[in-house]
Parts: C-alpha cells; structure tokens; sequence
C-alpha cells in the first residue's frame, strides 16, 4: 500500500509537471507585449518584462530554454511564483494567491459540508420511495438541478434570497473574520448556489445505486434471513452503495472548486476564483500559471484520494496488492 | 458504516436547523449590514446594537455619539498598487485622490458656474525667480517663465501627525527618480508639458537608452555626422538607427512595421521592406548609414497615401543615448526653505498649464517608504502602498481598512490642514468603497439603500432615464457618421459590388446633406446608447476652449454661431423672430428635419442623373462597417440606421433604390476602413482626449493623418477668415497650423499676402477662437463627417446626499466629496432604509 503510494505521488508529480511544461510553453507563445501607453517611457516598463524573466536588464530577450530552465529550478522546484504582471503589479504571486485562498476553502467545504449529507439523504429516501410521488418529485427537481449550471443558481439566489426576500445580504461581508456567525450568513447564498447542483448529483447516484442494491438478489437473501427492511438497507445496501458514491464525494469538491470560479465573482467573494479568470483576461501569465497549477495539484491530488478511497470503503479492494490468483 | 451513517445526518440537522435560524435571524441581521460598511470590517459586530437604535433620533440619546455620513460608493474594478511612483491605472489612482492633495487644485469659480485653479498645499501662487537662477541649471540669459519658487503650508502633516516640509517633497521625487527603481511614473517629471531640469538624466545616469528621436532631441539628418563603420552620430557621440520596429511617438505608440505589415502596399512602398527587416536587430532597428537610408526613404515617402516627405523621416530615428553620473544637486527640483522648493523646467511653463501640472505631487512618506524597499536578483521592488500598513495620507481622508478585491475605507483625516478654509466643506466623515463587480448586483445594492450612486448601464435607462435622481455627465467625445466621398474609390468598389449598384451618389453634398437632416439623432441614441446625448457640432459642451477661465468652447459666440449657422437658424433669430436668441435656437436643434431631408434626396436624385452619376434602374448600396457582429451598439445601430433611411426616402425618388450592407469583420481598427477603401460609410466614430485643447484636437479633421476620409485635401481647400477687420485666405490646413503656432502665409481681398501665426493663447484668443470656429464650420460643411452623438454617461444619485451643483463642471464634477452635503446621517439613513423595507424607489 505504501509503495502504491508512493508510486502514485512520484506519477502524479510527472504528470503535474508535464502539464505545467506544457503551459508554460503555451503562454510562452502567446503574444507578451508590455502595455504600451501613448507618451509613455517605454523603458520604464522594461522593468516588469525583467522581473517576467523575458527579458534581461539590458532589455535583451532570454532564450526560451533559459526561460524554461528558469521557470524548473526557480518556480517548481524554488516555489518563486513570481510578481504579478498586471493584476497586482510587482507584488509576490504566492503571497496574494495565500492571502485569497482562505474564502475559496471555507466556501468549498462549506458547500461539502453543506451538499454531502443533503444528497445522500434525498438521494435514500427517493430509492427507498420508489416510484412514488416522493421519488418523483426529487428526481424532477433533481434534473433540474443537475441540468442548470451552478451560476444561473446564483442569480436566482441573489436575486430573490437576497434582494427581493432579504434573506441575505447580496454580497459576502467584508473582513477575514471567516468563523463568524455573521460571515457564514453572508457565504450562504454562495454555499447554496454551489451546492444546488452537488445536491442534486449525489441525490441522484445514491438513489440509482441504492435502488440497484435494494433489488438485488442478497438483499432478498438478508430479508429471508429476517433483517427488517431498515437492517437490510442499513446494514448492507447503504453500504455496498457507497462504494460507488464515496468517491464520487472527492471527484464533486474538484466540481465545486470549478464553479466556484464564477460564483465567488457574483458574490464578491475574495477568493482565488476571480484571480483565475482575471489572470487569463488581463493577461497576467504568473498568476496564471500558479493557480493553473493549483487546481491542476488539486485535482491530481483528488484523483489519488479517491483511488485510496476504495480500499476504505470497500475492504475487498486491495490497492497495490501484486496479483496471485487469489481474491 | 453506521457512524458514517449517523455523522452525515446529525450533520445534515444541524445544517437544516442552522438555516432555519439564519432565516429567523436574518430580519435583524439584514438591517445589521447597512450601517456596516460604515463601520469598517473591524467595527461589524457593533452594527446591530446600531441599528436597533435608529427607530429613535440620535439627538435623544444622553449620550449619542457624533453623527457620521459616510459615502459608499461600488467599483467594477479594484485597486491593487497606489503607491504613487509606480501606480498604473485609473482604478488604482482613485484610492489616492482621498489620500493626497496638490500644490494647487480644482474649485468652484466666483459664480460657481466653472472652475478656477487655487492653491491647496501651496500658499500662493508660484514666484517666477528665472531670472535670479540664470547660468543655473542651464538656464541662459533671456529666459523667461522657467524657474519658480513655490512656497507651501506650514501645517501640512501626514495622517499620524509628522510634519510635512520641503525636504519631504524632494526626498520624494528623488526617490521617484531612483535610477535603481524605473519607477513607472517617474516621467512625471520630463514628460508633457512639465519637464525639470535634469530629470530624465538623473533617472537614466549611467545606462545607455534608446530613444525616439521624434520625441526628444529630433535630430535632423543634416545634423548628423558619419561615423567610421558608415553609422550616422549626434554631435554628442550617440550612435543613431532607423526604426523599423521600435515603438514611436510619431506612429501613436505603434511601429512602422505595424503599419507596414497591416496596410502593405496600399500606404507604403514596401519594395525594399523585407531587404530591411532582415537588417533588424531584435530592438527592430538598423543603423542609420548612407545605404540604410536609401533603402528607407522610399518605404514613407514612395506612396503618396502616407503622404510623407524626406522632412519627416527624423520621426522615425531613434538615437542611443549614454547618461553621465549626476548628482540629485544638479537636478531641478531643490528645497530652498523649510517651505520653499525650486524648480526649474527645461522649456517655459507659465499660467494654468502650469497650476495645472501642479495639481498633482509624488509625495511618498519616506520612513516608511525606505521600509518597503527590496532588490530581488537586482531587481528594485517597493511594495508602498499596497496595504494599509504600507500606506500614509496626508490628503483629507486615511485609509482605515483595506482588503484586497473586496474593500477600502477611509475616516478624516485629523491633521488635514485644509478642513477650516472658510467653507463649509468635508461633510462626509467616513468613506467605504466595495467591489462589486455585477452591475446587477450594484443596482440591487443601491436601491436597498447601501450605495450612494449608481453609474446606469444601458439596460437600466428604459427605467430611470426619466428619475429626478438621474444625473448625466459629459464626455469629451463626439461620435460621427463619416461617409466615403472619394470619387475614384467609389467607381473601383461600385463596380466590385455588381452590376447596376451605385455608390457614387455619396460623392454628392445634397446627398450626403439628406443623410444628416433624415437622422433623428435622440432616437438614434436611445437605440444605440440611451445615456449619450445627441451631438450637433464638432466638439462636445466639455471641451474647454479657455483653461485658465474654464471657459467651455460651446458656450463662446464663436461657437454658438457655428451651431447656428450651420443648422440654419441664423435668420429666426431676433425680436419678433423664432428664437429670442441664440441660446434659445440652439436648445431647439435636433438635427432631425423629414421633409429638408426628403427634398435633399429628390435633389441629390436629379443631380447624379444629370451628371451621369447614376441610371434610372440603378440601385444605391452603402456598405457600413463596424468592428464585429456582437457588440449591441453597432447591431442596434445598424438596423436603426437601414430603418431609418429605408423610411426616409419612401416618396421621393430613391424609394426602392437605397440599400445597405454591412461588413462586421472590421475588428478594433475599423475607423482605418473608410480611408482603405474597404467601406463607404462608418458610424460611431470619434476622437477623445484633449478636452482642454480643442486647436490641436482641431487636427484630428484636417490632417490627413487622423481624417477618417483623407480625400478631402484641407492643403487645398480654401477658407477666407476675418483677421482684425480684413478678409485674408488660406488653404484649411494653413489655418490650422497657424491656430497651433505656425507663421503661414496669408493673403487678403487686395492681393496683400502677410506672414501670420497665432499660436499664443495669451496674445490675442479672440482671434484663434475665430480661427477655431471657422475651421469648425468648415469641416462640418463638407458633411462628410457628420456628428450625431456626444458621448456621455449616466448615474443615480442616492437619496442620502446632495450634489452641490446640479451641472457637471469639468475639474469641480458636481462637488465631489469635498462639497457633497447630506441628507441623513448614517443612523437616520438606515431607519429610512429599513422604514422603506429596503427597497427605495428611484424610478
């Protein structure tokens, strides 16, 4: 198990690598021509395009492989993300992208933490419902959930939770007092737009695996034997049915993590989402690359977990385990 | 399993019953947010107690604490660098303005009917010493307006209470001239129309720079010697090149390659092109040497639509400068008092364009400044002013919080010195600005009571164009219908476009006239964009034709008599006539007149038939271009334009033959298609910037540079001008270039031909506000560029405050922070707010 994890990590960090080489290559290639501004000093801006590692103090282009040799052994390996090109000029990358990351965690979890239970239990009851008016109506507003994306959601949030019924403030209060009951009322319209979907996603393989297992021969077997119903499902379809869910929970944070990136916007949230699509919008290649390679880690990350998972969920699964002919 | 089980759905009840208690609480909570912005993100959990208090008056309590009015504005864009030696955008200057103050600054005239430049740090205004610093600082005998002694405050303080003195200022500058730093801003100092002594040297001492010959020395070739490898020198040493793809004043910033390479052979001769190009070091010069130049000269000046000569090929120099050592002693900027500072500019500087470079200072607090320095890998970096422990004021307000892409705010300052000025000004004691990115959102924000102004996008005029709270300000623009009337490239694209299409009619004034009198240009705008006013001359009511009185151009008799003229209301002028007087003709133009327009194009029918122009089975197709199919101003504009014209004719003799096409390809340079030939006709085109120098921005239609149509050859065209009671007559352009300072030659009725120039705004402005307003008519004349639309903007003003004038003037707004007065105090605002459910109604 442990070399498998290791194995794994040693992939994963290839694998991250190889990705961020390739972006990295592909932002090189795009056009990075220093703002120009009619009147302006242009050696003044020579400075920005230095610190970029484009070009050296004389102005003079640096070689892509020095640029990239540069980019390995001060970036990946020294963690020197550089300074902002645009967005915030000539500050750290990584200490503004720290400063934001809090937000973007606690609305993610609180989304998690929020969906997770919600659909599962929707998810039972519409398995154990069956067919009837119960199940049809969760299933119903399941595809409607899972149809529409998360910030068409948070419009509706906004507008009816927020401006027309009050519920809420329209946008996330300001302050880095994140644990305070105040600044969890402010995050619910955004906790609630993110979660709508993974709601609906959970509700709706939890109720197809569990009506797949509730139908199933051992089920009938367990019954047989005398377990009530509320054993059976209990003891072993819930159980079986989580072999698949469980890990669909890890491959949905990496989801809500995405759709944050649109719904922070909305609400003002001062989190890493927003500096995604400006970086890309205001041409801003450091941060760029940084929060490409933070959500590319994340979801590399999310993709061993959720292999490990397995084996947790469901002891028959032996990850690592070289094969013998015995099962 | 089971503990999972049973984990998930304790977590789910607790989840369920938190929102059911967030939804109990959310009445009181809600209110809690109004009051908070006021009390910065650290004062929240007090907002509550707040607002449950506000049902009663403040004044009744025993012990009520000052009232506050707090200003809460919204911004789409956030602040990231305000440090002001390396700040870079509008966004981020705008947290400076509440933070500084300037030598002198912007304030209601007498009448406060426009501005007048006081002074606010300084005491007076500055002391021409030139004289006493002549053999100083390169000054030589005879300069005039060149050296000033301004002297400042005494009680000017930084916001935790260190006094400010000359010293400061110098400090600051030299800091911003730190050869080390490259600050952005340092050519605050050597760049327009301020330039000190010695500035730009000290900034660059020690390094060789390229430099755009066009915009510093303009070395011409005669000056130039030959050096040993063939490479031409300045008289200084400097090596000099040619300047193939190296970003140039002369071509707006852009390289000559960028023009090569997007117009080709239609603007250039580009036969020895690429042989150059492949000379070109990666800077994409070459070296200015005998066979260089002759295989250049022809790239600018062998096609005559660049129309260029051998006199301007030094634009395109560039020289290689190498700057000496130099102590900051030598530099024009020195304290010579505790509260006096010298400086000296390279070229005379005198009256409002002075004051005005004034307004504005690079002052830094240098204890703290010296504190953010760094140099990583030999690299300068300051993170000044990008947080609030890196920031200092000294302006009215200080900077009390500051989060980043979420929000800033401010409280007085306690040691401004300018709050007791003998006015009663600063109402506003707190100051909290969020970034709300949505539009949307900051409309929901603002009718609930949290915002004090709302900037309206074009969706929400329908609904508030009409509110008494709906204010509209002014741009500097004015946007036009510019037509193709060029004879030769109207036959060459009529007959691309097929047989039986005709273009040439564009080519007929009448025509062209019906166009403009067809349009109703108010309804153009609420189909194009609703917060635009219709526009009817060539300049918009903002731009000032006078700095130093803020005298808006429009509001002159020179102007008032184009507008008049040219829409032919001079004879219902009068007692007993249409209009008392000319204000009053001029508030009823629209521009929009059926029936002129419908007999114009009967006219303009019959005149192409008779000059063979056009046949009777002939159809007329304008093709118009825009820059792409989405934007919804050009689509709007568009279909209204075909609509509108397609009605027009109905009943006259183009019904049925006039047609429209349009090409949506033409991206972000589209104005250029008119003059490639590409299309016949452009809307929504226009010229910004210089709202204080309508003579040079006069430019922008007679020089075939900046024309959208440059067949109309203004070397050509004559204009007779009345000079101190005699007609004299020169070509357009002459005129033009005389406004700007030029002697051109003139030649009167009698055949007297005079040298004449009249550049100098203080030697007689009558006449060059003649001159102005000629060439205004002139050009509107010709309707081949014929304005539709002035560029504006509109917002809604909040109920709490109180502009302090209802019309926007140019420096003063309608008050600003200093002069806005309000109607609630915070407390009284939140329970009118929540007496009004939060939802205030401003339609």
């Amino acid at each position: 198990m442990v070399k498998y994890v290791i194995k794994r990590v040693l992939l994963m960090l290839l694998t991250f690598f190889i990705i961020m080489s390739g972006c990295f290559i592909l932002i090189r290639l795009l056009p990075n021509v220093p703002a120009q501004q009619f009147g302006k000093d242009m050696n003044l801006v020579l400075q920005r395009r230095v610190r970029q590692g484009l070009v050296d103090m004389n102005g003079n282009p640096i070689p892509m492989i020095q640029q990239y040799w540069h980019f390995i052994t001060r970036t990946l390996i020294g963690g020197d993300w550089g300074v902002s090109e645009s967005l915030y000029i000539g500050q750290d990358c990584f200490s503004i992208f720290l400063s934001k990351l809090p937000a973007t965690i606690l609305l993610n979890v609180y989304a998690m933490v929020f969906s997770v239970p919600l659909g599962l239990l929707l998810g039972i009851y519409a398995a154990l419902r069956k067919n009837r008016w119960q199940d049809h109506v969760i299933s119903t507003g399941v595809m409607v959930f899972v149809s529409v994306p998360s910030y068409v959601y948070a419009f509706l949030v906004q507008y009816l939770l927020c401006y027309r019924l009050k519920l809420f403030p329209l946008v996330m209060n300001s302050g880095r007092d994140y644990f305070t009951w105040s600044m969890f009322h402010s995050m619910l319209p955004a906790i609630l737009s993110l979660s709508f979907g993974s709601i609906a996603g959970f509700a709706r393989y939890t109720r197809a695996e569990l009506t797949e297992v509730l139908t199933s021969e051992y089920l009938l077997l367990a019954r047989t034997k005398g377990l009530t119903k509320g054993q059976t499902t209990r003891r072993h379809a819930l159980r079986n049915a989580m072999v698949v869910i469980f890990p669909m929970i890890i491959g949905e944070f990496i989801g809500i993590i995405g759709g944050s990136l649109i719904i922070e916007n909305i609400f003002v949230v001062p989190g890493v989402g927003p500096l995604y699509v400006n970086s890309i919008t205001a041409l801003d290649y450091n941060f760029f690359m940084l929060l490409s390679g933070f959500y590319c880690l994340i979801g590399l990350a999310s993709g061993i977990l959720l292999d490990l998972s397995y084996s947790f969920i469901d002891p028959r699964i032996r990850i690592g385990s070289k094969a013998n002919g015995k099962y | 399993m089971k503990k999972l089980t049973v984990i998930l759905l304790v977590l789910a009840v607790v989840l369920v019953l938190g929102v059911s208690c967030g939804k109990k609480a959310t009445t009181t909570t809600a209110t809690t947010t109004t009051t908070a912005p006021a009390a910065t993100t650290t004062t929240q959990a007090a907002a509550p107690a707040a607002t449950t208090t506000t049902q009663a008056p403040a004044a009744q309590e025993p012990a009520a604490p000052a009232p506050t009015y707090t200003w809460n504005g919204a911004a789409s864009t956030f602040p990231t660098n305000w440090n002001p030696h390396t700040y870079q955008t509008a966004t981020d200057s705008d947290i400076l303005d509440y933070m500084q103050a300037g030598f002198y600054t912007f304030d209601y005239n007498e009448d406060e009917t426009g501005y007048k430049v006081v002074p606010q740090m300084a005491t007076e205004e500055p002391i021409d010493v030139t004289d006493q610093y002549i053999g100083k600082f390169g000054l030589e005998e005879g300069a005039k307006n060149q050296a000033y002694i301004i002297k400042i405050r005494q009680d000017i303080k930084w916001d935790d209470g260190t006094p400010i003195t000359a010293k400061d200022f110098v400090e600051s500058e030299k800091r911003l001239m730190n050869p080390a730093a490259q600050n952005y801003r340092a050519d605050n100092l050597y760049s327009g129309n301020m330039v000190i002594y010695n500035a730009k040297e000290y900034l660059y001492q020690g390094q060789s720079v390229k430099l755009d010959n066009g915009a510093n020395n303009f070395y011409e070739i005669a000056d130039l010697t030959a050096g040993e490898n063939g490479q031409y020198y300045s008289a200084a040493g400097e090596p000099v090149f040619i300047g193939l793809d190296f970003p140039l004043a002369w071509t707006g910033g852009h390289t000559l390659a960028d023009y090569v390479n997007a117009y080709g052979a239609a603007y250039f001769d580009v036969t020895n092109w690429a042989a150059l190009v492949e000379k070109a070091d990666e800077d994409g010069l070459i070296p200015l040497t005998e066979e260089n130049l002759k295989l250049f000269t022809p790239v600018t000046t062998g096609n005559p639509n660049w129309g260029e000569t051998a006199a301007d090929i030094p634009n395109y120099l560039v020289y290689e400068a190498t700057f000496q050592p130099l102590d900051w002693s030598e530099v024009g900027y020195q304290a010579v008092g505790d509260y006096e500072i010298l400086i000296v500019l390279t070229k005379p500087l005198k009256g409002f364009y002075l004051l005005y470079a004034l307004t504005g200072t690079d002052l830094v607090k240098i204890d703290l400044y010296d504190k953010c320095e760094s140099v990583v890998d030999g690299v300068y970096t300051n993170t000044y002013g990008t947080s609030l422990e890196t920031s200092a004021s000294y302006g009215p307000y200080r900077l009390t919080g500051f989060q980043a892409d979420k929000q800033y705010s401010y409280e007085k300052n306690p040691y401004y010195f300018g709050y007791n000025d003998g006015k009663d000004i600063y109402q506003t004691t707190n100051i909290v600005i969020d970034y709300v990115p949505e539009a949307s959102t900051r409309l929901e924000l603002f009718l609930q009571g949290k915002l004090d102004g709302y900037g309206l996008t074009v969706d929400d005029m329908e609904k508030y164009s009409k509110s008494d709270y709906c204010y509209y300000t002014p741009g500097d623009s004015t946007f036009f219908m510019a037509f193709n009337p060029d004879p030769e490239a109207l036959v060459t694209m009529q007959q691309a476009a097929g047989a039986n299409i005709n273009k040439t009619v564009l080519t007929l004034l009448s025509f062209r006239q019906a166009m403009s009198f067809a349009l109703n240009r108010a309804d153009f705008c609420l189909a194009t964009s609703p917060t635009n006013a219709p526009g009817f001359g060539l300049y918009s009511s903002l731009i000032i034709s006078n700095p130093d009185e803020g005298t808006p151009y429009r509001s002159t008799d020179q102007a008032k008599d184009v507008l008049v003229n040219f829409w032919g209301l001079k004879d219902d002028i009068g007692p007993g006539k249409l209009y008392a007087d000319k204000d009053e003709a001029i508030e009823s133009i629209t521009g929009y007149n059926l029936t002129k327009a419908q007999q114009l194009f009967d006219q303009a029918y019959d005149e192409a038939i008779a000059a063979g122009l056009l046949k009777d089975t002939d159809i007329v197709e304008i093709k118009i271009g825009t820059p792409n199919g989405t934007s919804k101003f050009y689509n709007n504009g568009y279909e209204y334009l075909v609509n509108c014209y397609t009605e027009a004719v109905k009943g006259t003799k183009f019904e049925g033959k006039l047609t429209f096409t349009r090409d949506d390809t033409l991206g972000n340079g589209f104005s250029d298609a008119l003059k490639n030939n590409q299309v016949d006709m452009l809307f929504g085109v226009g010229w910004t910037g210089s709202t204080l120098d309508p003579y040079n921005l006069m430019e922008a239609y007679t020089d075939s540079n900046y024309q959208y149509n440059p067949c109309w050859d203004t070397t050509k065209e004559m204009l007779t001008i009345n000079i101190k009671g005699t007609d004299y007559t020169a070509s357009i352009k002459a005129w033009n270039n005389i406004m700007l300072g030029e002697v051109e030659t003139i030649t009167s009725g009698k055949g007297e031909s005079i040298e004449y120039s009249c550049g100098d705004a203080d030697e007689d402005p009558e006449t060059r506000l003649n001159i102005l307003a000629a060439l205004e008519m002139a050009v509107l004349m010709t309707y081949e560029e014929i304005p539709i639309m002035d560029d504006a903007s509109a917002s809604l003003r909040g109920m709490q405050i109180h502009y302090y004038t209802e019309d926007y003037i140019f420096g003063m707004g309608r008050g600003g922070i200093k002069y806005y007065t309000y109607n609630y105090t915070d407390a009284e605002w939140d329970a009118y707010c929540a007496s009004q459910n939060y939802n205030l109604q401003y339609n």
